[in-house]
């Protein structure tokens, strides 16, 4: 589904990722690990058509187009979805304004009939309920005003609702407490599907707990030095980053 | 029907002053009337029509308003014009005049007076002696002098002590289209005298035929007793090619909470001055304003808040959203007097620019001589923000889309201050249609 191959870019001119390779294949999760500052955000930022991160170098192939040349919005309605690090708060748009013309922007980019106010309130109300949230967030402005945990919520929920094909979630697990993270790890597992690929980014192993991943990858000074299964994620935990970044020092 | 028609040109302060107006003009018979009339004429030929050099008006050229030739109507034509439909009660005015025939009062209830500020010079002037030209700020600028010394008509409400005006009032004032090759201008006068405990809803609708050139000269005057609720929208819908100079004076006693709401959607050079004066304890007022600026077009707002008592609130908020080579001004003036302790006072006032040839100039000015008070202010002047604009793009929501959606959301923080359920819908519908036509849709 997702071939990245060498991938060099820069963000605002500073070179981060240097020469990436990752092949994810539907119904997988792969996920990224690595220390601050190894290139785990700018992975997904580029994928999803951030501004200002530029592919100096390499392809990244997505159901066998060529990503770079979409926009953001063409991305999205190709089956892409980012669930962001840092939300943002947008005050006068409601999480339901903004959802219905995210579906059915995405719905005419395929071809399809709008969804009517009967269908959308239904699905809304039904994918509420696997984030376990509660009907008044719906109608707040999106993110205004929202804890931590309720916009990674919000984050999922609109996953749900889109329905990607490939979604990418950004340390989604950073500043949860424990309960908020079930919630959130039960509403990602709830998308699992053999139809749909997930990666996984963060910095803490304890997600992992939750979301099982198929591949583990270690990113290091912007390239992935080391790939396992689960496994590798509780030797991480056991051994911290040093180990790894030790260990591709003395190989290079 | 009599069509005694005035030529003015407007740079001319010499050929403002038509010798017969003034007995041509509504309340020919009424002394104190006719000694408002002579003593705004002296004035007015004292400071004349306001230029850039003066302060105030330092950011509005008037060159395009004072090269034009006006015609003014002193009697009612009695044209055809088509009316947006309405089931509101509704006073309908044309070119400044009253047109009964048009008009739709509804029944109110005993004791409330809804008319045409003519009917009651004719009528029963002495109610309206005690108030008239009672808000006007102590030296008015040129505008508002020559609306007392000319005005035709106008709109007047009169509550006693209690009365609760059940139903929206509406009042709309038409431009038509000159016949001949002058340009119209009307001079409207209105009065709300609100008494004690008693509570309005007014609309104040100004709109003008396709392609109209004229100058819209608009005065209201509120009188907001104690404990009274007034709540005063005022809608600008002029032709694209007009001028519309228009001012609101507030008035208000202990307790009485006024909501001026001030939408500036159409014309080519409007000036709003929205005065109030808070005297009494407990006072509350709050301004809402929003402009919607495009092609050439240029909105100046000037709003004045005087804390004279303690215990009184202000909340202002005031934003504007500028394409192509729009302009706004805002000037927003608090004057906290040194016995108006515990004061309240709160202004915001953010301009979203959409196009680099778009201008906006804000100016707070906060004169506060009392020392156990809280105010505060902010302005802001900026484009759509980045990060906003690809959170939306990434849920798969198109660059004008998003563009059009959070431009929607700053005007709406304005719209959902709107109480009034019609007018917050019919101001999501044009702006929402302005925007991006399907964006209602998505709302």
């Amino acid at each position: 589904m997702l071939k990245v191959t060498d991938l060099h870019v820069s963000v605002f001119g500073t070179p981060i990722l240097k020469g990436l390779n990752l092949e994810v294949k539907a119904g997988e999760v792969h996920a990224i690990m690595g220390p601050n500052g190894s290139g785990k955000s700018t992975l997904s930022n580029v994928v999803a058509g951030r501004e200002g991160y530029e592919v100096t170098q390499g392809s990244i192939e997505y159901m066998g187009k060529d990503l770079t040349e979409l926009e953001p919005d063409e991305r999205a309605c190709e089956g892409i979805f980012l669930a962001f690090q840092y939300p943002v708060e947008i005050p006068g748009v409601s999480n339901m304004a903004m959802l219905k013309a995210a579906l059915n922007s995405i719905r005419k980019y395929r071809g399809e009939a709008e969804i009517t106010a009967g269908e959308f309130l239904k699905m809304i109300k039904q994918k509420a309920e696997l984030v376990e949230m509660k009907q008044e967030f719906l109608k707040r402005s999106v993110n205004a005003g929202f804890s931590g945990g309720e916009k990674k919520r919000n984050e999922i929920l609109q996953m749900a609702m889109l329905e990607p094909t490939l979604a990418l979630l950004d340390e989604t697990d950073s500043g949860l407490d424990i309960d908020a993270l079930k919630t959130v790890s039960d509403g990602v597992n709830a998308l699992r599907s053999p139809e749909r690929a997930m990666i996984v980014v963060t910095h803490y192993q304890r997600l992992l707990e939750y979301i099982v991943p198929d591949q583990v990858h270690v990113l290091a000074d912007g390239k992935i030095v080391k790939s396992g299964d689960k496994s590798l994620a509780l030797e991480l935990e056991e051994k911290g980053y040093g180990w790894i970044e030790n260990e591709f020092q003395e190989a290079s | 029907m009599v069509n005694s028609a005035i030529n003015i040109a407007a740079d001319s302060v010499d050929s403002w002053l038509g010798e017969h107006a003034n007995t041509a003009l509504p309340g020919g018979g009424v002394p104190w009337l006719q000694a408002q009339r002579s003593a705004a004429l002296a004035q007015f030929e004292q400071v004349g029509l306001p230029g850039v050099r003066d302060e105030q008006w330092r950011y509005t050229n008037l060159r395009a308003l004072k090269s034009k030739l006006y015609t003014l109507n002193t009697a009612n034509p009695g044209q055809d014009v088509s009316l947006p439909d309405s089931e509101a009660n509704r006073l309908v005015f044309v070119d400044g005049h009253y047109r009964a025939d048009l008009s739709s009062p509804g029944t109110v209830a005993e004791g409330i007076i809804v008319g045409s500020l003519g009917m009651l010079l004719d009528q029963q002037a002495e109610v309206l002696e005690p108030w008239f030209g009672g808000c006007l700020p102590a030296e008015p600028h040129g505008f508002t002098a020559l609306n007392t010394a000319y005005c035709q008509d106008g709109f007047v409400l009169v509550l006693p002590s209690n009365a609760v005006l059940e139903e929206v009032l509406e009042v709309l004032f038409v431009s038509s289209s000159a016949q001949d090759s002058t340009n119209r201008i009307s001079h409207s006068r209105n009065l709300v005298v609100a008494g004690a405990n008693s509570q309005c809803r007014i609309v104040e609708r100004h709109i003008g035929a396709d392609g109209a050139v004229y100058l819209n000269n608009s005065v209201t005057e509120i009188h907001a007793a104690d404990n009274a609720h007034v709540d005063h929208y005022k809608l600008q819908q002029e032709a694209e090619e007009a001028f519309h100079m228009g001012a609101v004076f507030i008035k208000q006693g202990g307790h009485a909470t006024v909501k001026s709401h001030n939408i500036a959607l159409s014309g080519l050079v409007t000036r709003n001055d929205i005065n109030c004066y808070l005297l009494g304890q407990g006072g509350h007022v709050e301004m809402n304003g929003l402009v919607i600026g495009h092609g050439r077009r240029h909105v100046d707002n000037h709003t004045e808040v005087n804390h004279a008592v303690p215990h009184c609130t202000s909340d202002e908020y005031y934003k504007s959203i500028l394409d192509d080579h729009s302009r706004s001004v805002f000037r927003g003036r608090i004057i906290v007097a040194q016995d108006a302790q515990q004061t309240n006072a709160d202004q915001q006032n953010n301009n979203l620019l959409l196009s680099k040839d778009a201008e906006a100039d804000t100016k707070p000015q906060l004169e506060i001589y009392a020392d156990d008070v809280k105010c505060s202010h902010g302005a802001t002047v900026g484009q759509l923000d980045p990060k906003s604009m690809f959170y939306l793009r990434s849920r798969g929501i198109d660059a004008a889309s998003a563009k059009a959606l959070l431009t929607f959301a700053f005007a709406n923080e304005v719209i959902e201050r709107i109480q009034l359920e019609s007018i917050r819908q019919e101001l999501t519908h044009i702006i929402a249609g302005h925007l991006l036509s399907g964006l209602e849709e998505l709302l």
